[in-house]
């Protein structure tokens, strides 16, 4: 016998909508960076006064780290397609790898900082490159305590089928981080 | 027997306690309104003792050096926008707008968030600026210290307010009631859901030219980008053409709906106006009109973009204007012999959005060479101005439901004309000097200056006098706004 209580209507998921939009205005400030970036060394390489110094940024430590993120990706997904599917060990899983390969891409890059022959104050390629860079480790940071305080969640029982924004959320920020580091690992450890 | 502790009752919490912990939009919007409208107070009386020092072109007589009339002048656009107007509108649009959409704020702990981070930031950079610091000085003069602080506070204040846009955005596309659709929407909640859009996609820029700057003034010579004389023009495209026009954008809104209810109207040619006001906050998008970094030879500026914006949005700013007069129009007589004060601020909102339009079209004509006069500034007091109108008159409007019955009407509309009339005086006057040539930052040389033609002395002068009327108008707004809540509290005692 059909139901006679009318559908439920579906409405936009709250958190998931917040989460695009404060996504966006990340990705927007790396834009802003990107577009300084670039356009700065434009300049310089149109005035014939070079960038960076030769062999001054290894390509080893960016493709490491792009590698991490790029597997982080897939972690990710897993952990969100477990919710969807109530496999709370899973997600645990998935998430607590997808936080380690965030700590990894951290520590990675602050091996690279503390290794890397180029002062901050060198040039603004240097300035440059410090700032966008360390720029993004703070996201990652951020998606990692993020991530932290899903895994805790999950563990009480609390990310479900049913409750899964939260997941989907802190997923599209970190879909959102691995594509900014693309940019970085093209723009700035390939192209140089 | 066992003796049991109880706890402390609730009644002993302070007015003060239940102020800093309260997630309530409506206790909020009063820090937003006041905190904001304060801090428009603050920069007005910086940009009246500006100018009050260009009364005399050649020296410096008000403060000691080019550099502090920078810092001063510096400090009264920052403060203007984006700890006075925004914030003060950031007060009306977290009450008024989930109240259009249906429904309440979402994430209220996060709005409360934003507003003490705005709160913090805002006390940090106003700090900045008094003790030497501010967005650099030319001649290098200032304090690299504070210079940081500065920067930092603008980092703080802009993470508040990109926070409650996105709360209210939230709430308008996620949280509005099952049946409204977007075309559905109050004037004033769209046009907030366009602005709001912008601001999350131009806040973010402006704080990677601060962070930039930061990382470069801290702690060893700058190279580029945290030279002092460097920092004010990595971050002025946010107060100038097409930027500053997004601040307009929800006062266009707020005008349209007070109009409308006052005039018991209903708008006609709805879905063009829609359009109008999108196209609106489409043409302010101005991140990329960033002159510092010019690539030499094509000064963006100048370049077919800019240009085509300033042009453009003239015709979209007209088509508002006519649905305005459309609806006084038709419903003109329903407001009486005497029409309320927001209607009449609104009109004047409007207006003056226009004419800043068209004087930021003037503004962009090249043989005219006005890019670096005072008719920049001229195109900033107007938009700021109008937004400022726009502001007053929904509080106004909507200050029943915000605080209580008690309203001030006749206060109100005395402090709009005075505020209007000082916007006006001081557009008028910047156009005219900026004609004759007087550049946009006089410093304190007839160099600088730009040996402006004769009769800006006079034009000068009557801009002090719009400075002037502007504090004031702002002053009987604020001793008007505590009126209306001390009568809300009595009423509500009582």
């Amino acid at each position: 016998m059909a139901s006679n209580v009318p559908a439920v209507p579906t409405r936009p998921r709250t958190l998931v909508v917040a989460s695009a939009f404060g996504t966006g205005s990340v990705v927007m400030y790396f834009g802003g960076l990107f577009a300084l970036y670039f356009s700065v060394r434009a300049d310089a390489m149109a005035w014939g006064a070079g960038w960076f110094p030769e062999g001054a940024v290894q390509l080893v430590p960016g493709g490491m780290n792009m590698a991490t993120m790029a597997m982080s990706v897939i972690t990710m997904a897993w952990a969100v397609h477990s919710v969807l599917h109530d496999d709370r060990v899973h997600a645990m899983l998935a998430m607590a790898l997808t936080g380690i390969l965030g700590v990894a891409m951290v520590n990675q890059t602050v091996f690279a900082f503390m290794d890397i022959g180029l002062p901050i104050d060198t040039s603004e390629a240097a300035t440059l490159m410090f700032t966008i860079v360390g720029s993004h480790l703070v996201m990652v940071v951020a998606g990692v305590v993020w991530l932290g305080m899903l895994l805790l969640r999950t563990l009480g029982g609390q990310d479900t089928r049913r409750h899964r924004d939260l997941v989907s959320a802190a997923a599209l920020y970190w879909y959102a981080s691995v594509a900014v580091y693309s940019v970085i690992w093209i723009g700035i450890y390939i192209a140089k | 027997m066992t003796t049991t502790d109880t706890a402390a009752s609730d009644s002993t919490t302070s007015s003060f306690e239940e102020v800093v912990t309260s997630t309530d939009p409506f206790v909020m919007s009063r820090i937003w309104g006041f905190g904001g409208m304060a801090l428009v107070s603050l920069g007005s009386i910086a940009g009246f003792l500006v100018g009050l020092e260009r009364l005399d072109l050649s020296s410096a007589n008000v403060f000691s050096s080019a550099d502090q009339v920078f810092q001063f002048w510096s400090a009264h656009r920052v403060v203007m926008v984006l700890l006075g107007v925004l914030p003060a509108l950031m007060g009306i649009i977290t009450t008024v707008v989930p109240r259009q959409c249906g429904g309440s704020l979402v994430f209220p702990r996060a709005a409360a968030l934003a507003c003490w981070t705005w709160v913090i930031g805002a006390g940090i950079t106003v700090v900045g600026f008094l003790v030497d610091g501010g967005l650099g000085t030319p001649g290098s003069g200032g304090q690299r210290q504070a210079t940081a602080l500065t920067l930092v506070g603008l980092l703080l204040v802009i993470g508040g307010l990109l926070l409650v846009s996105i709360c209210v955005m939230t709430t308008i596309v996620s949280g509005r009631s099952t049946g409204l659709g977007l075309r559905d929407l109050p004037f004033a909640a769209w046009t907030t859901l366009v602005a709001a859009t912008v601001w999350t996609a131009m806040l973010p820029v402006l704080a990677a030219n601060a962070v930039l700057a930061y990382v470069d003034l801290r702690g060893r010579t700058a190279v580029r980008f945290g030279v002092e004389d460097a920092i004010w023009e990595q971050l002025s495209w946010m107060f100038t053409h097409p930027a500053v026009y997004v601040l307009a954008l929800p006062v266009l809104g707020i005008a349209l709906d007070v109009l409308s209810r006052s005039t018991e109207t209903d708008q006609r040619n709805r879905d063009v106006l829609l359009v109008a006001t999108a196209a609106f906050g489409f043409l302010s998008f101005g991140v990329f009109a960033q002159p510092f970094f010019d690539t030499p030879g094509t000064p963006i500026r100048e370049e077919a973009l800019s240009v085509l914006a300033a042009f453009a949005i003239v015709p979209v700013g007209l088509v508002v204007l006519g649905g305005v007069v459309d609806t006084l129009r038709r419903g003109a007589s329903n407001l009486g012999s005497k029409p309320p004060p927001e209607v009449v601020l609104s009109i004047l909102a409007v207006l003056l959005v226009v004419a800043g339009t068209l004087v930021g079209a003037l503004h962009v004509i090249a043989p005219l060479d006005l890019l670096d006069t005072s008719v920049t500034g001229s195109q900033f007091m107007l938009v700021v101005g109008a937004t400022l109108l726009g502001v007053g008159a929904g509080f106004h409007h909507w200050g029943d439901e915000i605080v209580g019955p008690g309203a001030r009407p006749g206060l109100v509309l005395l402090g709009g004309l005075a505020v209007a009339l000082g916007v006006a005086l001081n557009g008028i006057t910047d156009l005219i000097s900026g004609l004759l040539g007087q550049t946009d930052f006089t410093g304190a040389s007839l160099a600088v200056a730009g040996y402006p033609g004769s009769g800006v002395e006079a034009l000068n002068f009557v801009s002090v006098v719009g400075s002037l009327a502007l504090v004031g108008g702002l002053g009987i707004w604020m001793v008007a706004g505590i009126l209306h809540i001390t009568a809300a509290k009595n009423g509500s005692v009582a």
